[in-house]
């Protein structure tokens, strides 16, 4: 019985692998037509290079990400600090900074575009700076609420009965204590930032796309060896940043932690 | 202290405020409006409506089934075995939906694209992680003491399976089906790639409104309104069933 559990995880598993590995080894596959393998070639990926659009595109999606994962971590940091207090009505104010998490990213997503277009703001890379921050916010106060709930609170305390400001606890007790979190949670937005198609799409104009935008209007023509290439830097990119996240948040801090 | 706490609150909520909860005031200004409300009572919106929530409901059914072993494997293995298995799930998670769905149209056998089943498919292969994460959670916590006790009063593996196993793991089940079946009630891409026009879903129709201006805002605010109207209902549900306030 145990067995055949493990088998069907494995298969389970695979089959969530399998189509990315396809995707990636076709990127590098010299056909034209994907199906059939003629051959090695970094062709595509010298073609995504010498293409201006997808330079430009390229830059958008990483300006929208950096600009709002520095929004979004010191107001997120925020968030979760004053989560800790109890205040009336704090019932509310976790259901309102958890709320980005919660709601389907397309109701965010024609908010803004209805928020936006009422004071009219045209669309703009500005616009989706905004809306990411919004969401990102909301993940980041997760990540790093979830940092200072194993943090020892009596150490913060013991310094200021040392002779410290609240200041100075938060700044050289606290503040090094969820620094972890707080890059975590960092790169975590500018993550979900760069994967995000749904709110740039509805707050952007056709001049700013970003990659995933441009995925999106790509695939209607189909399944091209370019499109491939795209497809698999944003992987990789998203793989590269997962491992960061992965390594900072295993940093062993002093004062509680994990 | 108080000044301080002041503070700390203040910037977040504001932000939230002017970017989430005035939209969404907004949207609600708009949808009830003369035309918005007409949008609403429209047979093309609960048509959608239905076909959503139906693709929804049938992708959460599958997505259910197809976790539950893999959750209850998970939550057997030896620690080490498990952080490398869990992990496994999750890493799709973190990469763009666009490109794991893409990754779907290069493999899927055309005949079989362009159908609702496809939709239910694409949809099942993107929320798998959300649906085995909490099942993986609640099975894992599950006193196995009560499992032997039931097997030595007599029930067969598989009537304790359904007597205690399935119970005991409900909060799981619950969380898992709406955390899959919230994002899949108001997914828009995907029904666009893997679909075709009858699998048309609720998300489509607004973008149709809102980007194509082939409608109005109106009308897109109305629809956005039902999906947001669904989602915290179905949040507050979630809630109660975790018994916590939110996630922070």
């Amino acid at each position: 019985m145990r067995k055949a559990l493990g088998l069907y995880t494995a298969v389970l598993l695979a089959s969530l692998y399998v189509p990315i590995a396809v995707l990636v080894a076709f990127s590098f596959n010299a056909s034209k037509h994907g199906v059939t393998w003629t051959g090695f070639t970094l062709g595509w990926y010298g073609e995504l290079a010498r293409d201006g659009q997808v330079l430009n595109e390229l830059k958008n999606t990483v300006v929208i990400a950096a600009a709002s994962t520095v929004l979004a971590t010191v107001l997120g940091t925020l968030a979760a600090l004053a989560a800790r207090s109890h205040f009336r009505g704090k019932r509310l104010y976790a259901t309102l900074v958890s709320l980005p998490v919660m709601i389907p990213d397309i109701v965010l997503a024609c908010a803004l575009y209805a928020m936006f277009d009422a004071v009219r703001m045209s669309p703009s890379l500005t616009n989706a700076v905004l809306g990411h921050t919004t969401f990102n916010l909301a993940y980041v106060a997760v990540v790093v609420s979830a940092r200072l709930q194993g943090m020892d609170r009596s150490v913060e305390l013991a310094a200021q009965d040392l002779g410290a400001s609240p200041w100075e606890a938060f700044w050289k007790v606290t503040l090094p204590a969820i620094l972890p979190g707080i890059l975590a949670g960092a790169v975590l937005a500018f993550t979900l930032s760069l994967d995000d198609f749904v709110v740039t799409y509805f707050t952007t104009g056709p001049g700013d796309a970003t990659l995933p935008v441009r995925i999106y209007s790509m695939v209607r023509f189909g399944v091209t060896p370019k499109m491939n290439a795209v497809s698999t830097l944003i992987l990789a990119v998203s793989l590269a940043l997962i491992m960061l996240s992965l390594r900072i948040s295993r940093v062993p801090v002093a004062g509680g932690g994990r | 202290m108080k000044a301080r706490f002041v503070a700390l609150l203040v910037p977040p909520t504001l932000w939230l405020a002017i970017f989430l909860v005035v939209p969404a005031a907004i949207v609600s200004a708009n949808a009830f409006t003369a035309e918005g409300l007409r949008h609403l009572a429209s047979p093309v919106t609960w048509t959608l409506f239905a076909r959503s929530f139906s693709i929804a409901l049938v992708a959460t059914t599958v997505c259910l089934a197809a976790s539950y072993p893999a959750a209850y494997f998970i939550a057997g293995c030896a620690p080490r075995w498990r952080n490398l298995l869990l992990f496994l799930v999750v890493l799709p998670f973190w990469t763009n939906l666009l490109v794991r769905v893409y990754a779907l149209k290069v493999v899927l056998p055309e005949a079989f694209q362009n159908s609702t089943g496809a939709v239910v498919f694409g949809l099942v292969h993107s929320f798998l992680p959300f649906m085995i994460l909490p099942l993986y959670a609640s099975i894992e916590k599950l006193p196995r003491r009560l499992l032997e006790a039931s097997q030595d009063l007599g029930a067969s593996p598989w009537m304790s399976f359904w007597k205690v196993t399935v119970p005991l793991t409900a909060p799981g089940i619950g969380a898992g089906c709406i955390l899959v079946f919230i994002p899949a009630f108001g997914i828009f891409a995907l029904p666009e790639f893997l679909g075709g026009a009858q699998a048309w879903m609720l998300g489509n129709q607004i973008e149709l409104y809102f980007k194509k201006q082939q409608g109005s805002t109106a009308a897109g605010s109305a629809l956005t309104l039902l999906l947001l109207g669904c989602t915290v209902a179905l949040t507050g549900v979630y809630y109660r069933l975790r018994k916590t306030e939110g996630l922070v």
